[in-house]
């Protein structure tokens, strides 16, 4: 190729071999990182993947994912096999062959079953605050591009949402413990003593009672709620403001409501961006440990959260597993040894896999919209 | 705000005249939707708040108790005593390193030969262990059981004898016999093998016959240690007398309590009986006024008694500090030595000043609510549930906080900008689509799988890596705590590298493309274009980067709690850069560790929310400072 | 109204925390490991329909929890201290006692230290920081890395009283979260020491220290300082399903699963 450079110099220019140093050692950072990053990863797909995989078909060990959490026993029987057993399967052993001695027990908590309790409790925390959070927060999008104008209140807005962008997650623990647990009104017959303010409704004896809604579900969602919102409402206000302004002018000439004209001719069109941006929130929500610590999660609970319901709103009201939280658990409170493998790689690779599926899924998401949606 | 102000509000046409009410109610819903934002922050600040700030009046009352009660004055002996036994303890290493250091060689031949057998029985105890508790099942003595287990056994021995650890200290012929007589152990035998037991004995005779020429400095260090004696029982004596007075005030101020929430309750129940009974309770629960007088009065009786022990002490200290060798011949004992004689005088000094301090020590003086602040932010000890008295410090866990950033921080600048420069300036597009999602993509890591990694695998990789005899220049190794800033810091690098990397890449991509092209012109290299032109145009926007990483840091929750260490204390800086290998406690790790286990509405649970309104300032003022230098880029 | 009163009767429901489940909280010593296992072969004796949550932060964390109905069983490995009990009392909860085993602090150290015992005293001075160096008593030379229960726990504070003559820990102990990670950190440290209930002795790489001449085995428990009873709390009027785990876990069966996690039943002493 012609390079009109080589008609100028001769040679390589001065200060070629510093400029290569230079672009050596960037590029060696760059590639430490990725490094690392490939190690990390190889570590708990190597250690990870066979408990989910299978050689033989369906390839898929469903157990693992649909078993409840449970004990680990680990004995040998007469024979000399060796017998890894979650704890209702062991009880069954027992019922089994009663009487046949069992040798060199020991038990592992946590360590047995599956992790169905952990992915449905995440599931669910992360469906309740996402709906949350997407209705308060594409709302206040629209206020923010469709309906603002420069004022105070507006710039109070901007403030609050870049701060609250910005607050530690386990503050936003304390926040939650504090108010959804603690302080939130429930409408009850019998108010708790803790009670911070009770106002009398008139019907059946019920009260209004500021004592929180426990450690539970609901406190769980509304505290991750809170911490995504700035997130979503960030992402969805891009979104709509990617909207042409000829849409909007067209529609109001047309004589159209603003409303009207939200609903029809700006929020289809970004309702796609607005999802998709959402996916990425979801991987935050789903991977957070501290705020749930002590507004939702709970270490051991034997039942999946429909289970054994009076109404169905105690759902709302209990609390649950969570994947971060169940890994901390298995991180902090019980000994890696290798019966407790499975259990600990196991749910971190199901853990950082479904974050991955979820963050690559908005990827690739994004760029077919960018490629689609071209005004 | 109101619509009215707003032109085209104004005149409606009256088309849009019926659903003008419809539409501004559509309008204010939006409004008070994007209101939420500021109610949350709102609401954060308040209850943070309102937990919080009660810390500072019940810190207030707790070192009001541990005033009146005489506490106070017992730590002020206390502290001496403690000093006297941590240089008793300098002493006494001293001595036992200067006698190991001139048997080392029996030492080391003891030690090699043990950490042979030692990794021998780790690699095959579990099998044995297996053999051995089957066969004394005699129950049920199930031959082929046994039979795999023993050959389970002789399996795992040939495994752990063909991978032993090097002795460099015993001949081959020791080392051959060694394991010859670890090979021909009977799977019972519980006793060590006969020449790792000749080691240590002849090790101990070693010991034994160097502890002769130092006995001058074992008596030395013998009377040093029993010179504190008599400050040491006057200190337990007083201890019991203060602790049984801070437990009548503390009883009393419980009472009291209960009796307020017994009346609360008394007059909440609806149920006659019950709200009876509840009073009769409240009536029987008044506390008397505890007596503190008497008890502090026979505890100020102590004071001569005190001030003669500190006199004592002083004295013995100046005549024992002529007493100890100059210096002594193995260098680790000589370093100790020597740091024993550096704090002497301050130690002598101490106790010059104590009797004036016993003296001027008054029980009634006010406890302004000023020294709760103050001993709050400059406290250097969090002690929190033990039987003495309570601190709430935070010097110890910002230091961890801060230590921990440092390292985060210094090991994610130049690899966060480093790659956000070679992305958006040298790499070739094809480089730029694989490196940048992949980079991006560890920021979806849940900090909490980090944290797990790092607990069980990285921390055990380091310690291993720190035994290398390759490495051993570097301060601190080999490591005392696999897990510790150094560790908590690489993972919390590796967390905020993406935030610096893809906030100073975007830094990069908005400086106009006018100032690398006209720079080129100039001609310019890449290279001097990159670094003279581009990256000083981009500054501010990457030193916000750097500022939110550093906020990104601060706030990490999961992988400090896991990762850290959890010792509450500040790091012994006098270790220079094996500081950074001490374990230490963080702000957002205390939280998390103790909120939920605290019971609700006690001094303690104060203190967290405290902790937790300074991290949310500290994290704000970070992140205003860093948005401050992104708009003064855009501008 | 009718529609307003159901409105308000599905809202009350949603304050009351399922009342069905059974939750526990407390001690880590009895929630990590034993109660779990009592809680699953009672289920597989027969009350497949009762729920458990299981919550094991520390004893102190009992209490409130039991006052507030936030739990129904509230394990401890100390006894309630009076203000506790008082608290409890303020809220309409008498809580009765139910010792349900004795343990056994044992001191453990790494597997491949050189010490196999040590005196009351020694255990005293290296708890409370007076000896900073095993070969101040003899051990191979290196500065003794001290692993603690956090401040939580009732296990910290009863080793504070039996073993440290009341005296606070040194700064430079680490804080754990439960008995299995002290283990575990003495496993890989072989400067460490630590101390653990006697079910979790036996970690592998960890070794338990005779005290005084007195080996840390359950024969031995009434000899050995450091020495306690565990507890069960519940209110006096307890649910049905509490009740019903409560006199299972009296029971034969209950105490021998007690036996068998490394416990020692409260009839043996």
């Amino acid at each position: 190729m012609f390079n009109p450079e080589n008609l100028i110099r001769k040679g390589l220019p001065k200060g070629h071999f510093k400029d290569l140093v230079v672009r050596f050692v960037l590029a060696g950072l760059t590639y430490v990182v990725v490094l690392i990053a490939a190690l990390l990863f190889a570590k708990i797909i190597m250690d990870g993947a066979p408990v989910l995989f299978k050689a033989k078909a369906p390839f898929v060990d469903f157990e693992f994912l649909t078993a409840k959490n449970e004990t680990l026993h680990v004995f040998d029987d007469a024979q000399g096999n060796r017998h890894q057993l979650p704890a209702s399967r062991y009880n069954d052993y027992l019922a089994k062959y009663e009487g046949a001695p069992i040798f060199n027990e020991q038990t592992y908590s946590y360590s047995g079953g599956g992790i169905a309790g952990p992915i449905v409790g995440t599931a669910l925390l992360t469906i309740g605050s996402m709906v949350l959070a997407l209705f308060f927060g594409v709302a206040a999008a629209i206020y923010l591009s469709e309906y603002a104008k420069q004022s105070p209140f507006i710039h109070a807005i901007r403030l609050a949402i870049l701060n609250l962008a910005g607050i530690p997650s386990i503050v936003f623990g304390l926040f939650g413990f504090s108010v959804f647990v603690l302080a939130v009104p429930v409408i009850t017959p019998t108010p708790s003593d803790r009670s911070l303010l009770t106002i009398p409704l008139h019907i059946n004896h019920y009260v209004m009672s500021f004592q929180g809604w426990n450690s539970s579900l609901m406190a769980g969602c509304a505290t991750l709620a809170c911490m995504i919102l700035p997130v979503i409402i960030t992402a969805s206000e891009e979104s709509l403001r990617a909207v042409p302004q000829g849409f909007r002018d067209a529609s109001l000439a047309m004589g159209a409501t603003r409303w009207q004209t939200i609903r029809k001719c700006v929020l289809p069109f970004s309702l796609p961006g607005i999802l998709t941006s959402s996916l990425l929130a979801i991987t935050r929500v789903a991977g957070e440990t501290a705020p749930i610590m002590f507004t939702a999660a709970v270490a051991a609970k034997d039942d999946l959260p429909w289970q054994g319901l009076k109404s169905p709103f105690d759902i709302l009201s209990s609390q649950v597993q969570a994947l971060p939280y169940h890994i901390y658990t298995l991180a902090a409170r019980i000994p890696s040894s290798e019966y407790t493998r499975r259990a600990q790689y196991g749910s971190v690779f199901v853990f950082l896999l479904l974050v991955a599926s979820l963050s690559v899924g908005s990827m690739i998401l994004r760029a077919k919209l960018r490629s689609k949606l071209k005004w | 705000m109101s619509p009215e102000e707003n032109p085209s509000d104004l005149a409606p046409h009256r088309f849009q005249k019926r659903g003008f009410s419809y539409e501004r109610a559509i309008k204010y819903f939006f409004a008070s939707n994007a209101g939420l934002t500021i109610v949350i922050l709102a609401l954060i600040i308040i209850f943070l708040l309102k937990e919080g700030l009660g810390f500072f009046p019940g810190y207030q009352r707790e070192l009001q108790v541990y005033r009146i009660a005489g506490l106070e004055f017992v730590d002020i002996s206390r502290k001496n005593l403690t000093a006297h036994e941590q240089l008793t303890s300098v002493l006494n290493r001293a001595y036992y390193a200067e006698i190991n250091g001139r048997c080392i060689k029996q030492m080391r031949r003891s030690q090699e030969a043990s950490a042979l057998f030692n990794a021998y029985t780790d690699q095959t105890g579990p099998t044995r262990d297996l053999v051995l508790n089957n066969s004394q099942a005699a129950s049920s003595p199930n031959s082929e059981m046994l039979k795999n287990l023993k050959a389970n056994y002789e399996q795992q021995k040939a495994k752990a004898l063909a991978s032993l650890t090097a002795t460099p200290h015993l001949t081959q012929m020791e080392r051959r016999d060694l394991i010859e007589s670890v090979r021909s152990r009977a799977v019972n035998d519980t006793d060590d093998p006969l020449f790792v037991t000749t080691l240590a004995e002849e090790f101990t005779a070693a010991q034994h016959k160097q502890a002769e020429p130092l006995q001058a400095l074992r008596s030395t260090i013998d009377s040093f240690s029993s010179a504190g004696s008599e400050l040491s029982s006057l200190v337990s004596e007083m201890t019991e007398s203060v602790i049984a007075t801070k437990e009548k005030i503390q009883g009393a101020d419980i009472l009291e309590k209960d009796r307020k929430t017994l009346l609360a309750a008394a007059s909440g129940a609806k149920d006659p009986v019950e709200r009876e009974k509840l009073m009769t309770e409240a009536r029987t629960s008044l506390a008397d006024k505890p007596d503190v007088e008497g008890p502090i009065q026979l505890l100020l009786e102590h004071r001569p008694d005190c001030i003669k022990a500190h006199t004592a002490l002083r004295d013995a200290s100046t005549r024992i500090i002529g007493q100890l060798p100059s210096s002594l011949t193995q260098l680790e004992a000589a370093r100790l030595l020597k740091a024993a004689r550096h704090s002497w005088p301050f130690f002598i000094a101490d106790l010059e000043k104590t009797p004036a301090a016993i003296n001027a020590w008054k029980p009634d003086a006010p406890v302004p609510l000023t020294d709760s602040i103050s001993s709050f932010l400059t406290g250097k000890d969090w002690v929190t549930g033990g039987e003495w008295q309570d601190f709430y410090g935070i010097l110890p866990l910002a230091a961890g906080s801060l230590m921990i950033s440092i390292v985060a921080l210094v090991l994610a600048i130049p690899t966060g900008i480093g790659a956000a420069v070679y992305v958006n300036q040298f790499a070739s597009p094809w480089e730029q689509s694989v490196v940048k999602p992949i980079i991006e993509f560890i920021q979806a890591i849940p900090s909490v799988v980090l944290g797990f990694i790092g607990i069980l695998v990285f921390g055990t990789v380091l310690r291993d890596i720190s035994l290398w005899d390759s490495l051993q220049w570097i301060p601190g190794f080999p490591l005392e705590e696999r897990l510790n800033i150094f560790t908590a810091g690489c993972l919390l690098a590796l967390m905020s590298i993406p935030t610096i990397f893809s906030l100073a890449e975007d830094a990069i991509n908005n400086v106009p493309s006018a100032y690398a092209e006209a720079s080129e012109a100039l001609g310019a290299s890449q290279v001097q274009t990159t670094f003279r032109v581009v990256i000083p145009a981009a500054f501010s926007g990457i030193l916000a980067a750097v500022l939110l990483g550093f906020g990104r840091v601060i706030g990490e929750t999961m992988v400090v709690l896991l990762v850290a260490g959890n010792r509450i204390k500040i790091p012994d800086f006098t270790a220079g850069l094996g500081t950074f290998f001490q374990p230490c406690h963080t702000l957002t790790g205390i939280i998390a560790q103790e909120l939920g286990e605290v019971p609700m509405g006690s001094v303690h649970y104060r203190a967290l929310f405290v902790v937790g309104i300074l991290l949310f300032a500290v994290v704000l003022t970070i992140n205003a400072t860093a948005h401050r230098f992104v708009n003064k880029m855009k501008h | 109204m009718k529609t307003i009163s159901k409105f308000f009767t599905a809202a009350a429901m949603i304050s009351m925390a399922g009342a069905q489940t059974l939750s526990i909280k407390g001690s880590d010593t009895l929630g990590a490991k034993l109660v779990p296992q009592l809680a699953e072969s009672f289920k597989a004796s027969g009350n497949k329909n009762v729920k458990f949550e299981i919550a094991a932060e520390g004893s102190t964390t009992a209490f409130p929890a039991l006052a507030n109905g936030t739990a129904q069983i509230g394990m401890s490995s100390r006894k309630v201290k009076d203000d506790e009990r008082t608290f409890c009392r303020t809220k309409g909860v008498y809580i009765k006692e139910h010792p349900i085993c004795h343990d056994m602090i044992c001191v453990i150290v790494n597997k491949n230290s050189p010490l196999a015992k040590l005196t009351a005293d020694q255990v005293a001075k290296i708890f409370t920081g007076q000896i900073k160096d095993w070969s101040e008593i003899g051990g191979a030379p290196g500065p003794i890395s001290i692993y603690t229960r956090n401040t939580s726990s009732g296990t910290y504070k009863d080793w504070q009283k039996l073993a440290m003559g009341g005296r606070d820990y040194p700064s430079s102990s680490l804080k754990m979260a439960g008995n299995e990670q002290i283990a575990q950190e003495v496993a890989k440290n072989k400067n460490g020491i630590g101390y653990v209930g006697l079910a979790y002795s036996k970690t592998s790489g960890t070794k338990a220290i005779t005290i005084d001449g007195i080996e840390p085995v359950a024969a031995n428990a009434k000899k050995y300082p450091y020495a306690r009873l565990c507890y069960l709390y519940a209110p006096d009027k307890p649910s049905a399903e509490a009740d019903a785990f409560m006199s299972y876990v009296e029971s034969g069966p209950g105490q021998d699963i007690v036996r068998k996690v490394g416990f020692i039943p409260v009839k043996d002493l």
